[in-house]
């Protein structure tokens, strides 16, 4: 209990934090000029929320892919999602540089497209599925190098920032995305049982009443569908994804009624964290915030899975 | 022949290659089944076919329906399968491994840890232990299945002499108990100890199945092994030539 609670409670201090944050300090409490308020709730506030959202859909996906494939190196864009959303997203810049929709229009059309090239192979087994995603997530990456070396090169500042994690454009309404993130929670616990006893593998798994087929079907499907969203919302974020389900693991064991929420919590705690620091380091200027995930997210579980072995 | 389980004109391949064909046998409660044979021959893919876990032809039949016929819960609920040893990345400890085995029910774990000697290793992960100590686990998980039908493959595998006594006296009070089991072994003292009936599987293709005191025989045995296999008064041992 005392561990949800610290949970809860960094998450209520982080959001306040990252409302103060900015290229300039505004206290949320104090707020009392338009301007200041307008910056609070029309700019910061919104953005936070995305990042809640779309860090923990990252996590959840993560924790997920990584029962799926029965591999604990697995994340949400091992098996090429995110290729084939950035070679999306670039396609529509090269179609439409004008638009401020076509990336997000194009990275989710590009992810559906790589989830169902992975789908054809999901029949072969955890092994060879995660083999055969690896090969086509290198295929998308050669398709994105060629499409990035035929852009035009003021397109290129805008697909890279877009490819290294962006929250400041993201199009799709808040209030979809933090339903997308309770939809998949909820889903996510209703798989939990069974998940739990894939963790035995998949013959324990069957042979303690789990249809392992339909199960892996429902969460590749579930998993490649939230990782779409999150990577059409905010481009590809890296490391959450990863690291995250292993963090909370460590925190709050293994099974996934614990797990899975954990998850989403902390893979919105710490992309708020890293989206705070990202747009305020070199404010008025902002990092990527994919860098930001990994400098804060790796350092913590190092230093937890450092105190876990001692 | 009409038994808890049974199996007609039972054939299973496995990668293209016919591993037995041909096997029809009785599994009653309160007996137990010996599979044996050499490496490859088949006896973990019969213990597969068995739980429903891998596609045969010819019959299985589970309390007198076919089991193609039930879904997955419901032989969950009829068989127990104990078989290789799980992994162990994601960090599961002993007493969560316990629990999916026992359905959530916390009930009986403390006590059937204690008899496998696992009570100390209860908040272990299963990774930070010694690959005897995880078959124990394995055997626990088992015993909290209160299933009429246990299917184990070579139970005995990694465990100290103590506990292999102890896994077999273990096998013995459940069969007494009016549970059906079938196992696979590899050491014929054990086999000796505790089958009624025994199936032995040569590994091209043929299955023989009987009452145990008919088919430990010595020649028999050397056969199935192409090993050479003694007695020495009423037990079969092998023969790992002159003491030195």
């Amino acid at each position: 209990m005392l561990r949800w609670s610290a949970l809860i409670a960094a998450v209520a201090v982080c959001l306040l934090i990252g409302l103060a944050m900015g290229d300039q300090w505004i206290n949320p409490f104090s707020a009392s000029n338009s301007l200041d308020q307008t910056i609070l709730w029309e700019l910061r506030l919104p953005r936070l929320l995305t990042a809640f959202a779309v860090g923990g859909l990252l996590a959840l996906a993560g924790a997920w892919f990584q029962v799926l494939l029965g591999n604990p190196l697995a994340e949400p864009y091992v098996l090429g999602v995110a290729g084939s959303a950035s070679a999306g997203a670039v396609t529509g810049l090269m179609l439409m540089p004008e638009s401020s929709w076509i990336m997000s229009a194009g990275a989710f059309t590009g992810a559906w497209v790589g989830i169902v090239a992975v789908m054809f192979f999901s029949r072969l087994g955890p092994n060879r599925m995660l083999l055969a995603g690896v090969v086509l997530a290198a295929f998308w990456s050669a398709v994105l190098a060629l499409l990035l070396a035929l852009l035009p090169e003021q397109g290129l500042f805008r697909a890279f920032s877009w490819m290294m994690g962006d929250l400041s454009r993201s199009d799709l309404p808040i209030p979809l995305l933090l339903l997308a993130w309770v939809i998949a929670l909820a889903c996510g616990l209703l798989l939990s049982g069974a998940l739990d006893k894939l963790l035995l593998g998949e013959r324990h798994a069957e042979a303690l009443g789990v249809d392992v087929k339909q199960l892996r079907s429902r969460l590749l499907l579930l998993a490649s569908a939230v990782t779409a969203l999150a990577v059409t919302a905010a481009g590809t974020i890296g490391f959450i994804g990863l690291v995250i389900p292993h963090l909370m693991r460590l925190i709050f064991g293994s099974l996934h009624r614990a797990v899975l929420p954990a998850s989403a919590i902390g893979g919105g705690l710490l992309l708020v964290l890293a989206d705070s620091a990202a747009r305020t380091i070199i404010a008025p200027a902002e990092l990527p915030v994919g860098i930001l995930t990994a400098m804060i997210g790796v350092p913590v579980f190092l230093f937890l899975l450092l105190r876990r072995t001692a | 022949m009409s038994g808890i389980m049974n199996l007609s004109n039972l054939t299973v391949v496995r990668g293209g290659q016919t591993l037995l064909s041909g096997l029809s046998c009785a599994c009653n409660a309160g007996e137990v089944v010996v599979v044996l044979g050499p490496n490859g021959a088949g006896k973990s893919s019969l213990l597969l076919a068995m739980a429903g876990l891998i596609p045969v032809a010819g019959t299985i039949t589970l309390s007198g329906q076919l089991l193609s016929a039930y879904d997955r819960r419901e032989i969950c609920r009829q068989i127990a399968w104990q078989g290789d040893l799980p992994p162990t990345e994601f960090g599961l400890t002993v007493r969560q491994r316990l629990l999916l085995a026992a359905g959530e029910a916390d009930q009986g774990i403390e006590a059937t840890a204690a008899t496998m000697d696992i009570a100390l290793l209860l908040q272990r992960p299963l990774g930070e232990l010694s690959s005897g100590e995880r078959q124990r686990v394995e055997l626990a998980a088992l015993m909290l299945r209160d299933t009429p039908v246990w299917l184990l493959d070579e139970p005995t595998a990694h465990l100290d002499l103590k506990h292999q006594i102890r896994c077999i006296q273990m096998l013995k009070a459940q069969s007494a108990n009016g549970r059906a089991i079938i196992t696979v072994l590899h050491d014929l003292q054990q086999a000796m100890a505790i089958a009624d009936h025994l199936i032995l599987i040569d590994g091209k293709g043929a299955a023989e199945y009987g009452k145990a005191a008919e088919l430990f025989d010595g020649n028999r045995l050397s056969q199935l092994f192409d090993a050479p296999v003694i007695a020495r008064g009423s037990v079969l041992i092998p023969d790992y030539g002159e003491e030195r």
